[in-house]
């Protein structure tokens, strides 16, 4: 008994020991995977942009374009993120909304910035959206709710425009799994503290889209497709409590003024 | 990893093609179900009760098949829901999950060469015993049922 004791403990090291020896071959780069994931990201980022600009109106202000860059770059810089993997695009609708879909893309719309009262707010969503590209959720969620055979048919171009289009609906009408939602707050409080940017607006943003009248709900895309927006807000002000230590300011007032003027005249 | 052993029992020609078919179950349960490792177990497990009243050879044989398919389900099944979890879940594919698919296929393999080779053997009417599952096996089976 003893014997067949020792032996199966035996064998049980020599399988973790193969595994161990196996692991110390970098395999993702033998088999290209992260090229070959990156690649079919772009594609599949390329494929949506492409159809978002059809069906969509575009806001190519400059002014809002570099407002919104500089935001960008200091949450970036901070958090050694590379600028050059999130490209930001505002839309022009009223809902208060914005999503992230592959290729490091990230749409907000114009009805969200113009529900923010500070750039501090703006800078919360943007956080939010910027982890759930940096922690790959996307393309997780992508996988999860569409299949891998249905992304690779995308980008083959072998599926026709109709699933793309339900593609980036689902993307922008819905939430990740409230594990990745949390994930992605966690993140978000983390980059805003890094880049001297205060937490407790992206938490009262929250509170106050979860407060507006129900008769506007139906514009809040954003919150609507968000678990618990309170819980969420508690969590925020909780995690984020006492920093940044010292917080600065990355847009002017009149330059924050100017842009919501700009989109409000558009 | 097997070794003969010399016996001075003789089994029937009836007896050496049963033992060896025990076998070729769990290699034909491979063709047959690959992806879902849990076939190889339920294919030597039938045949083990199909023969579990069978003679002490044939007994023997259907029992070391089936606890070698028996450790074999384990590093499978783990394999299967760590793709499954990539393909439908959250997990992504990482240098872990390739070494692990490297290292099953490796025992996969090794198994199924003495697998092939214990049922030529058996069919001689060879009784081969491997290791660790033939003493396991010897504490399982008894000569009399």
């Amino acid at each position: 008994m003893k014997k067949v004791f020792a032996q199966a403990l035996l064998l049980i090291a020599l399988f973790l020991a193969s595994w161990f020896a196996f692991q110390q071959i970098d395999w993702m780069k033998i088999f290209h995977v992260e090229q070959a994931t990156k690649k079919t990201e772009e594609k599949l980022g390329d494929l949506f942009w492409d159809l978002i600009q059809k069906t969509e109106k575009v806001n190519h202000n400059k002014f809002v374009e570099r407002s919104l860059d500089s935001l960008v770059s200091r949450i970036c810089t901070a958090n050694d993120i590379a600028r050059e993997n999130i490209k930001i695009h505002v839309i022009e609708k009223d809902d208060v909304n914005a999503f992230a879909f592959p290729g490091g893309h990230l749409i907000i719309y114009t009805g969200l910035i113009l529900s923010a009262e500070n750039e501090a707010e703006l800078c919360g969503v943007i956080c939010h959206e910027m982890a759930h590209i940096e922690r790959n959720h996307v393309m997780k969620k992508m996988v999860k709710e569409l299949g891998l055979s249905v992304l690779i048919s995308m980008t083959s171009g072998n599926s026709g425009s109709e699933l793309p289009r339900k593609a980036v609906s689902m993307l922008s009408s819905s939430a990740f799994d409230r594990k990745l939602e949390h994930e992605a707050d966690q993140f978000a409080v983390d980059y805003l503290i890094k880049a001297q940017i205060p937490t407790e607006p992206f938490a009262e943003f929250l509170y106050k889209l979860a407060e507006k009248d129900n008769a506007i709900n139906g514009y809040l895309s954003w919150i609507g497709t968000h678990p618990e927006p309170k819980e969420r807000a508690e969590f925020i002000l909780d995690y984020g409590k006492g920093k940044p230590e010292k917080a600065e300011s990355i847009l002017s007032k009149g330059n924050w003024d100017k842009i919501q003027d700009e989109l409000k005249n558009e | 990893m097997n070794q003969t052993i010399s016996t001075t029992f003789t089994p029937s020609e009836h007896e050496a093609e049963k033992a060896s078919n025990s076998y070729l179950m769990s290699l034909i349960a491979v063709i047959a179900g690959l992806p879902l490792p849990i076939l190889n177990l339920i294919a030597t497990f039938a045949f083990y009760l199909g023969n579990r009243k069978g003679t002490y050879f044939v007994r023997w044989h259907c029992i070391q098949a089936l606890l070698s398919q028996a450790s074999l389900l384990i590093v499978n099944s783990v394999g299967f829901w760590w793709t499954i979890s990539i393909i439908l879940g959250s997990e992504s594919i990482s240098n872990d999950y390739i070494a692990y698919l490297f290292a099953a296929f490796i025992f996969n393999l090794i198994e199924f060469i003495a697998t092939i080779h214990t049922a030529i053997q058996t069919r001689k009417g060879k009784h081969i015993s491997w290791w660790l599952y033939g003493d396991l096996t010897d504490l399982i089976c008894k000569p009399t049922l």
